[in-house]
């Protein structure tokens, strides 16, 4: 019995649950969500369909999702971590079965109605796989070198999965994800500075082993490397992406050209611009003004959450909550950077605004862990 | 770190001794302890939160960063660094005086060859020879297999050729753009604009430049990049200049000359309207410079300011324009014609008798010799050159096309007396027709020299006065005279008051030997209206022989006469003139014109 149950007793229960939900964070999520529709409308040109009106479907999905995830109590979540993370696995390497290709890599699942994105799950499951242990293990052994291996190798399991797709991005991503995790644990800081370190020398490695028989990535993932770096080498081929989304983000200046006004997008100019690109879409009609509003509602929503964190008592609930609310943030980040030029292209979406079902139910779902932990804090 | 024990004796014995449970004290320590622990590791999760919060932060403000940064940059295309062709084309449109194209540039390709892209040398040939039977087969299979890097196929191609070589599918062939020079009216106007022709040339394009006539002349201007897309105006009309080249051909057909020319000019401002030499040639198939045979027989010849012809009885009007001017005579003065006129070892005859004496006015409408003699003998060698220079016949025209430039008159070498008079008529004195338009027109515009030009005027040109307007005026009437009852009575357009003089001159041998006797240059200059002179219009035939008479007639009053005439009543509906009843002659002058 943890201590979470231990204090059960001033926990609501019942429909009073509605209460006791952060209904500030679910009108922060609904609003970024709202900022999407727009946005997807504006890009058809101004009409409902294609995208708009099934990425509203989706979130009504995912808000039933998230309200019945909030209502169940976090203990029975934590209780099904380790159960969530070998399903997850198991999605993965159905993946490698029954994925459909898509650009290059098999990275869906079919599910008839929509399609999913089993490393989006993996994600959350992994946070809450991780969060359990450091719940299970006791607070003193946390940096006991056996006990750092083992979350360690959690993390890799469905790394080592998400890479053979290949995802170099997502796999980056879900390094990262439970490496945040194990650090707000409090797992020492030689550890991380280790890996660091590693990891530069794998930098180094990779670009070393260019071109040798013994290549560790994929040529389009260096060329996406070399893009990153001057993406001005080949505007009209790898480097099209940023180039334009430049030029839209340019073109947008400070108040942008206006709602349903921007030409990059209208003519077509941007791929991708329903989905991963849909930022540049927002810069630029609505301009600087615009994309900052909307990094004021991603501010606002880690806020909210990191002030959730610090106020639950059991450790389960305060890593999951940070957890969640650091993939949102890697989502947000990575994209936005991506889009900006700050980091290569990977296939990151920006989270609730871009158009795909998968990434918006996951993350629902998650906040959906974030309220039931919110609701069934002891008080 | 000092522990603190679990069961501290002292507190056990104390407790022991109060009565109380010493296991308390056991289990009250140990509560402690995990409070201890649990907020001790609650502190370090609090401050590792924290640092996650400052990354996520300063991550955030990086994104705003860049945002701010982007939206103040510029949108700019991304650019190649492909650089443009060296060679700076677009050559400026000609235009008519009413704007109309008379020039222009269109848009075509050239074909050249790069022998080492070639797939298949044997099928290109083969089908390049079905595109252009000009081209051999066999000479483009060995170039096409040599060691030739590149070689030019065609410089021009039409769209429909272009196509049909890109339907070969040759990589090895290959088009370069070209810019090419349009005359969209033919070979209307041909010698007035010349023609134009490739300069330096690449692969990316080609240097237009001009060749002949105002192409050539303003070539610097029609290629001043900084002129782009500006016209070069003419003073040509495009409607007035296709009336005058279709009468003068068929006359020319008419009369089998062999060339003819004609040059319509405003008298006050020095414009020339329309400028026609024939035979002519179409400026967008340039023929190449005869290699054999008189230059002055190939189209490419302007005989309207490059031949230079002895005119004839044209130049009469001089002499009595200026024994007139001079005070020595008056239009009423009767001069002694009989003959012949002897002079050394030369006799001067008239075509026919005309009695013993004629008055000026006569000598003129009966184009008499001894009469023009007599008046040129009164004027003096020195005053008559004086006068023939005032009028611009010692030098070139200054008319802007390259070819008047080959238009020097020719004097006698040694200027005696015999040559004042043989000048006086005509003859041993060579001009081209543009210097007799130019005199022409000074004598009817009120006596102002004129300049010809290509060029439009705003104002009418005040020259240098040759002759008083009461000279002029008299010159008029007798050029009226000529038309009316003299030997250019064929001249006469009911309505436009054509004044003018016949001339008619044996052509002189180009060997030098003395004078055909059955070929001549016929040539009628005009004025119109008379009485107030607004066109002159010269019109000379290259050996005319009209052959439907009973004898053969060469003169200007059989040949150059009625074509002029029939060019008048073309064209002055198209210059703005309305016919008009003719003034009466002015009393007391022409008195004697019975």
């Amino acid at each position: 019995m943890s201590y979470l149950e231990y204090h059960a007793k001033s926990v609501p229960t019942g429909w009073r649950k509605i209460l006791y939900l952060h209904w500030p964070l679910i009108l922060l999520l609904t609003a970024i969500s709202s900022i999407g529709f727009l946005i997807l409308y504006s890009v058809a040109g101004g009409s409902l369909t294609p995208w708009s009106q099934a990425q509203m479907e989706r979130f009504v999905l995912g808000v039933s999702v998230m309200f019945i995830v909030a209502m169940v109590p976090i203990w029975f979540w934590r209780n099904m971590s380790v159960l969530a993370f070998l399903f997850a696995l198991a999605l993965l390497l159905m993946v490698e079965f029954f994925g459909v290709s898509s650009k290059g890599a098999q990275r869906w699942i079919d599910l008839g109605f929509m399609r999913l994105q089993p490393s989006e799950v993996a994600k959350i499951a992994l946070v809450m796989v991780l969060a359990a242990y450091y719940d299970w293990l006791p607070v003193r052994k946390t940096s006991k070198p056996f006990w750092v291996i083992i979350p360690v190798l959690i993390t890799l399991v469905p790394t080592a999965i998400v890479l053979r797709q290949p995802d170099l991005g997502t796999a980056l991503l879900l390094m990262i994800t439970g490496g945040a995790v194990m650090f707000a644990a409090g797992v020492h800081w030689a550890y991380f500075a280790t890996v660091v370190a590693a990891g530069a020398g794998m930098i180094v490695a990779v670009f070393q082993s260019r071109g040798t028989t013994w290549q560790l990535l994929q040529d389009y993932q260096y060329r996406r490397i070399d893009t990153f770096l001057d993406p001005s080498r080949d505007p009209l081929g790898a480097g099209y992406n940023i180039a334009q989304s430049k030029i839209a983000l340019g073109s947008g200046g400070w108040t942008g050209r206006g709602f349903m006004q921007g030409t990059q997008t209208r003519l077509n100019f941007l791929p991708e611009k329903q989905t991963d690109f849909i930022f540049t879409t927002l810069a630029e009609e609505l301009g600087f003004l615009g994309g900052s509003a909307l990094l004021l509602l991603y501010v606002l929503v880690i806020l909210f959450c990191l002030g959730a964190a610090l106020r639950m008592k059991d450790r389960f609930s305060a890593l999951l909550v940070m957890g969640v609310s650091f993939t949102f943030f890697l989502f947000f980040a990575v994209n936005m950077s991506m889009v900006m030029g700050l980091a290569p292209v990977v296939g990151v979406p920006l989270p609730l605004v871009s158009y795909g079902g998968s990434a918006m139910l996951v993350l629902l779902a998650a906040f959906g862990l974030v309220q039931s932990a919110h609701v069934h804090r002891p008080r | 770190m000092i522990r603190k024990p679990l069961r501290p004796l002292a507190l056990v014995l104390e407790a022991r001794a109060a009565g109380q449970n010493p296991k308390d004290i056991e289990r009250e320590n140990i509560r402690a302890r995990q409070e201890q622990a649990r907020d001790a590791s609650r502190s370090r999760a609090e401050s590792r939160l924290l640092v996650l919060l400052l990354t996520f932060l300063s991550l955030f403000g990086l994104v705003a960063f860049q945002m701010g940064v982007l939206a103040l940059s510029d949108a700019s295309e991304p650019t190649s660094s492909y650089s443009g062709p060296s060679i700076v084309a677009q050559r400026g449109n000609i235009v008519d005086r009413e704007g109309r194209i008379l020039a222009t540039n269109i848009d075509t390709y050239s074909l050249y060859a790069t022998p080492q892209d070639m797939v298949d040398p044997e099928m290109a040939a083969k089908g390049l020879v079905e595109i252009f039977p000009e081209l051999e087969e066999q000479d483009l299979l060995r170039w096409f297999t040599g060691k030739r890097k590149f070689l030019w196929v065609k410089k021009k191609l039409s769209p429909e050729q272009k196509q049909a070589v890109q339907d070969l599918g040759e990589p090895g062939l290959k088009f370069g753009p070209r810019e090419l020079r349009l005359y969209p009216n033919g070979s209307l106007a041909a010698h007035v604009l010349g023609g134009a022709s490739f300069g330096r040339e690449d692969v990316a394009a080609a240097e237009v430049v001009g060749v002949a006539g105002v192409e050539k002349t303003f070539d610097d201007f029609l290629r001043d990049p900084a002129r782009a897309g500006e016209p070069l105006q003419l003073t040509i009309d495009l409607s007035i200049q296709s009336a005058v080249e279709r009468v003068l051909q068929g006359g020319m057909t008419l009369m089998n000359a062999k060339g003819a020319a004609a040059i319509l000019m405003d008298v006050n401002t020095g414009e020339i309207v329309s400028l026609v030499s024939l035979p002519d040639f179409d400026p967008n198939e340039r023929p190449p410079l005869p290699t054999s045979g008189s230059p002055t027989d190939s189209p490419l010849f302007n005989r309207a300011v490059q031949g230079v012809y002895e005119l004839g009885s044209t130049f009469k009007i001089f002499a009595a324009a200026q024994a007139i001017d001079l005070g020595l005579v008056t239009p009423d003065t009767m001069i002694d014609i009989r003959g012949p006129l002897k002079w050394g070892k030369f006799r001067i005859t008239d075509f026919k008798n005309y009695g013993n004496e004629l008055s000026v006015y006569d000598i003129i409408k009966k184009s008499s010799n001894i009469g023009t003699a007599r008046l040129a003998l009164q004027i003096g060698a020195e005053r008559q050159q004086d006068f023939l220079r005032a009028l611009g016949f010692d030098e070139k025209t200054s008319v802007e096309m390259v070819e008047a430039k080959g238009g020097k008159p020719k004097w006698p070498s040694d200027w005696q007396d015999i040559s004042t008079i043989t000048v006086s008529y005509g003859h041993g004195i060579s001009v081209t027709p543009m210097h007799l338009a130019a005199g022409y027109a000074t004598l009817a515009n009120g006596g102002y020299r004129v300049t010809p030009t290509l060029l439009k005027q705003d104002y009418p040109q005040r020259g240098p006065r040759v002759i008083s307007p009461e000279t002029s005026r008299q010159v008029r009437e007798m050029l009226r005279a000529v038309v009316k009852e003299g030997t250019a009575t064929f001249g006469d357009v009911e309505g436009y008051a054509v004044g003018g003089k016949t001339g008619t001159a044996d052509k002189a041998k180009e060997n030098g030997g003395g004078y055909y006797e059955d070929r001549v240059i016929s040539t009628f200059a005009s004025v119109f209206p008379a009485y107030d002179p607004k066109y002159v219009l010269i019109v000379t035939m290259d050996e005319p022989e009209l052959a439907t008479e009973i004898e053969p007639k060469r003169t200007a009053g059989w040949t150059a006469v009625p074509i002029a005439a029939e060019i008048i009543t073309r064209v002055a509906p198209l210059l703005g003139l309305r016919p008009e009843i003719e003034p009466k002659p002015q009393t007391g002058v022409t008195g004697a014109s019975n």
